[in-house]
């Protein structure tokens, strides 16, 4: 579609806007952690800074467990999304195509369960854990993330599904594929996209899951990022270096991950997410 | 190689019932088409065939044996998807095997059964390539592939020429045509394109509302139809359909009847079963075809005002009113060209109409 | 297919028995909680019936943060959703770099909240900050302002730090809305001779007003449910400022110790967000049913 010069202006002003709005903090934040402390809090902040130097990034990492707390963040992140995958494909798979009694019911339930303040379980759920050995694990948190992701999982894969044609799945049960030869063969292949948005999105909701971290993890070396920063942001409090530091390299990993896959999260989110 | 029979068969959706009970035989070798227009239920029942929807009621059997509730797999069936339905991430080879790899046959096997198909397809070339890079035409041929590869006992094919453009459908329809003739396969093939099926079937089911309307070959349908909607359905331009009086019998076996829209009285109708017992009034059905432009007026049945001329180039068609409810159409020579309000005389070529009663029933 | 259920309950039974054991035994559990008087966490108490119930909906602090939390959805969707049509309008056209604006405006939702929280804490800051000083560069503020110092400034700086980190992911939504109308009728709106805002307003927005509705409803919830950035940003402070329902149950349960307190509370926020999803995924299913 063609546009008028006038368009052409409101666009790149929208665009600048939000360049501005979504970019700026980051940069701040990212050349803020280069800068000499004296820069950092001067009167007349500095859009590209002055001055270099790493002594935030020595003083955070030899201060802190921040290695530790960011593989804890990878290994529970990627069991989440794992765990989250396994259960949510045959499920959104069922909901979409299968038959079974109670079928839309379920449906809603599951649903209302994205409905959920999840401060609601806190309680409860610690309890469970507590009985169960499992507070100060890992595993907690794992099970934890998995529940939450899992509702808006299934409804996403749910979609993902019914954007495939009836008729391709038609020709594959003529072919004489059992339903989870089909599911494997054909609908996961197919829905790829789809499936990497929905692994994104689990990983990304454990990846900055704060509030059950900070209550099921007790020992230092169980924390994951969030939990490690809060830690350091109370410890240091008014030490803006060593917390834009910990902040840039808490960006990382996951500006990591999506410059890889990040392009599939956004064609899986714009392709089948809202029917 | 199989006798397809339904018995009984009928399917609703909740309470709406979209194909009646109804019997119908497929015999061994048989290119049966189901025709209708676009809602009557014919992809339904091939679909209850293929077992992709379930039957209400009764049984179907393939090649004797119940298959009633069975998995489509297990029919012994395939079928050609109007939309194709390959499988968009595998290449043409892989949508090929696929079938036979669930079938469990080895896979030195399936390249064998697979090169066979795609050289009788002429897809040797392609094997290799994805769904996405190839023609419609060529997508069809796959579509097809895939089918033959499995040796079913019973091909269906769900209106697979409808989404090509129409050169490729004339080509597509010959190649189909071929394919059966040179695998003597049982073929059931449903479409809404009356050209096909009378190009195609040796035998046609014509379905409306879920019902069958009348099955017989294509020179039955065409020459001998059961109603008005058989008459109106097979042929095109289709068949005329005129109110008409009836005055009386002959002692032939005709019937008299008057056609007030054209002017004629006492005309001489063949009757399928004579009788005495007519209704008052009737439907008379001629077709376009079986119009003939006479040059005098004195030998002329009845005589139309121009008011619209088709030229397709081989013929020529006349309309007496712009509206197609009310046009009477007759064909005219080639390169015939009466003017808007001539009037032409024609007569009706010798034992072409029919009479139908108004409920449609052919008299 | 309809002739296996074993298969879909296969299929199903594991996603469902997860959820059953860790969000719906766990509702059950702050229910049976709320119908008792205990204190500190693992402590027993005793059955008080609906006593816990009587005193909450007397409870002056629940009605200001039910009242806060019912200001926080409302300011939260519009200014979320405002930031988000804006964004997504303009991801929908074409220009170069578009791929790339699409996927990194997403930059937002995917950093840890913690750090969300750090970042504009430092930014919001009167020492150092770049928003102070920027403010005042442009001439709107004449001197260093203490964005957090009262209820209301706090109240807002909030809502916009929070809508700052969702609406990349709800203008995503959005754009997969637009997307699905066809470009065949602005094609055709242009041939008509109607203006870019009459295509906006007579093409687009009613088209894709039921993609909004439901990312409304979705907004709604997911704004309801935040504690983490006001918990880390404020505690809920300054004068119980920005304390909404999630925050209150927090502290009632692990400050106050008051466990069947906050059960309660919990109880009574999540009967009300469902009635909410409810109602709305209902009237929404039947505006679906007229189309």
């Amino acid at each position: 579609m063609s546009r008028g010069r006038s368009w052409n202006l409101v666009l790149i002003a929208g665009l600048l806007f939000f360049a501005a709005l979504v970019g700026l903090p980051f940069w701040w934040v990212i050349s803020g952690s280069f800068k000499i402390p004296q820069e950092i809090i001067a009167r007349i902040p500095t859009l590209f800074p002055q001055s270099f130097t790493l002594e935030h990034y020595q003083k955070l990492l030899s201060s802190s467990d921040y290695g530790t707390y960011l593989v804890n963040s990878l290994v529970v992140s990627s069991l989440s999304a794992f765990i989250t995958l396994l259960l949510a494909i045959p499920a959104g798979y069922a909901f979409f195509r299968l038959e079974f009694k109670g079928r839309e019911t379920y449906y809603r339930i599951i649903l209302l369960a994205y409905a959920f303040p999840s401060i609601v379980v806190l309680i409860p759920l610690f309890g469970m854990f507590a009985k169960a050995g499992l507070v100060d694990t890992r595993l907690a948190l794992i099970i934890v993330n998995v529940a939450f992701a899992l509702p808006f999982a299934i409804w996403m894969l749910r979609s993902f599904f019914a954007s495939i044609p009836k008729e391709i799945e038609e020709a594959a049960r003529l072919d004489g594929g059992p339903p989870l030869t089909v599911l494997w063969r054909i609908m996961i292949p197919l829905t790829a996209p789809g499936i990497a948005a929905v692994a994104i999105f689990a990983f990304v909701t454990s990846w900055t899951e704060y509030v059950f971290a900070s209550v099921m993890i007790l020992s230092d070396a169980r924390r994951t990022i969030p939990v490690g920063f809060s830690g350091i942001i109370g410890q240091y409090q008014v030490d803006w270096g060593l917390l834009l530091a910990g902040a840039s390299l808490a960006i990382l990993p996951v500006v990591i991950v999506f410059a890889f896959i990040g392009r599939w999260f956004v064609t899986g989110l714009t392709e089948g997410a809202v029917k | 190689m199989a006798i397809t029979e339904l018995k009984g068969v009928s399917k609703s959706f909740g309470t709406v019932r979209v194909i009646e009970p109804l019997d119908l035989t497929v015999e061994s070798g048989e290119f049966m088409v189901i025709v209708g227009p676009s809602g009557c239920g014919k992809s339904t029942l091939l679909r209850m065939i293929a077992g992709l929807e379930t039957v209400s009621c009764g049984t179907i059997a393939i090649g004797g044996a119940d298959v009633t509730g069975k998995e489509p797999s297990e029919r012994g069936v395939a079928m050609v998807f109007q939309t194709y339905a390959l499988y968009p991430h595998m290449s043409v080879r892989e949508n090929m095997s696929f079938g036979l790899e669930m079938a469990g046959i080895p896979k030195a096997e399936r390249e064998v059964l697979v090169r066979k198909a795609a050289a009788t397809l002429q897809l040797e070339d392609y094997l290799d390539r994805k769904p996405k890079q190839l023609s419609g035409g060529q997508r069809q041929r796959v579509a097809i592939g895939r089918t033959i590869v499995r040796d079913p006992k019973v091909f269906l094919f769900d209106e697979p020429l409808s989404n090509l453009d129409a050169e490729l459908r004339v080509q597509m329809r010959l190649e189909i045509a071929k394919l059966h003739r040179e695998l003597g396969a049982t073929m059931i093939y449903v479409t809404h394109d009356q050209v096909e099926a009378m190009t195609l079937a040796t035998r046609i089911v014509v379905l409306r509302d879920g019902r069958i309307e009348q099955v017989g070959t294509p020179n039955e349908l065409y020459t001998d139809p059961d109603n008005t909607f058989v008459a109106g359905f097979i042929g095109s331009p289709q068949m005329n359909l005129i109110p008409a009086i009836v005055k009386g019998t002959d002692d032939k076996g005709h019937a008299l009847i008057d056609v007030p829209v054209l002017d004629v009285s006492g005309f001489a109708v063949p009757l399928r079963n004579p009788t005495k017992n007519l209704p008052a009034e009737a439907v008379f059905g001629v077709r376009p075809e079986d119009l003939i432009q006479c040059d005098k007026a004195a030998a002329s049945d009845f005589t139309l005002i121009c008011e619209l001329v088709e030229d397709l180039g081989s013929n020529v068609f006349l309309y007496n009113a712009a509206s197609r409810e009310d046009a009477i159409v007759a064909e005219l020579p080639r390169g015939t060209h009466p003017a808007p309000g001539d009037r032409v005389p024609f007569r009706v070529s010798d034992g072409t109409s029919y009479l139908f009663a108004p409920d449609g029933k052919r008299l | 297919m309809a002739r296996k259920p074993i298969l879909a309950f296969a299929f199903v039974a594991p996603a469902l028995l997860f959820l059953a054991a860790t969000l719906a035994w766990p509702l059950v559990s702050a229910f049976v909680l709320s119908l008792q008087n205990v204190r500190g966490i693992g402590t027993s108490g005793q059955w008080v019936g609906l006593e816990n119930y009587r005193f909450i909906l007397t409870y002056a602090a629940f009605w200001e943060s039910a009242g806060l939390s019912l200001i926080w959805v409302l300011a939260n969707a519009v200014v979320q959703t405002l930031l988000a049509l804006a964004a997504a309008l303009i991801l929908h056209q074409k220009f170069p770099g578009v791929r790339i604006a699409r996927t990194w405006i997403i930059l937002t939702w995917i950093v840890p909240t913690v750090v969300v929280v750090m970042i504009w804490r430092w930014l919001f800051s009167t020492s150092g900050g770049m928003i102070n000083p920027l403010l005042i560069q442009l001439g709107i503020l004449d001197r260093p302002v203490g964005f957090f110092a009262t209820p209301e400034s706090a109240f807002a700086t909030l809502v916009f730090i929070n809508s700052w980190r969702w609406f990349p992911f709800i203008a995503l939504m959005m754009l997969a809305g637009l997307s699905r109308i066809p470009t065949e009728l602005y094609e055709a709106a242009r041939i008509d001779g109607a203006s870019a805002f009459k295509r906006f307003t007579r093409i687009t927005w009613p088209l894709l007003a039921p993609t909004l509705t439901v990312l409304l409803i979705i907004g709604t919830l997911l704004s309801f449910n935040v504690f983490d950035i006001i918990w880390l940003m404020t505690q809920g402070g300054p004068a119980g400022g920005t304390r909404t329902l999630p925050i209150l149950i927090y502290e009632t349960a692990f400050r106050s110790y008051r466990m069947s307190e906050a059960a309660t509370i919990a109880v009574l926020a999540t009967v009300l967000l469902m009635a909410f999803a409810v109602l709305a995924t209902r009237s929404l299913a039947r505006s679906g049913d007229e189309r």
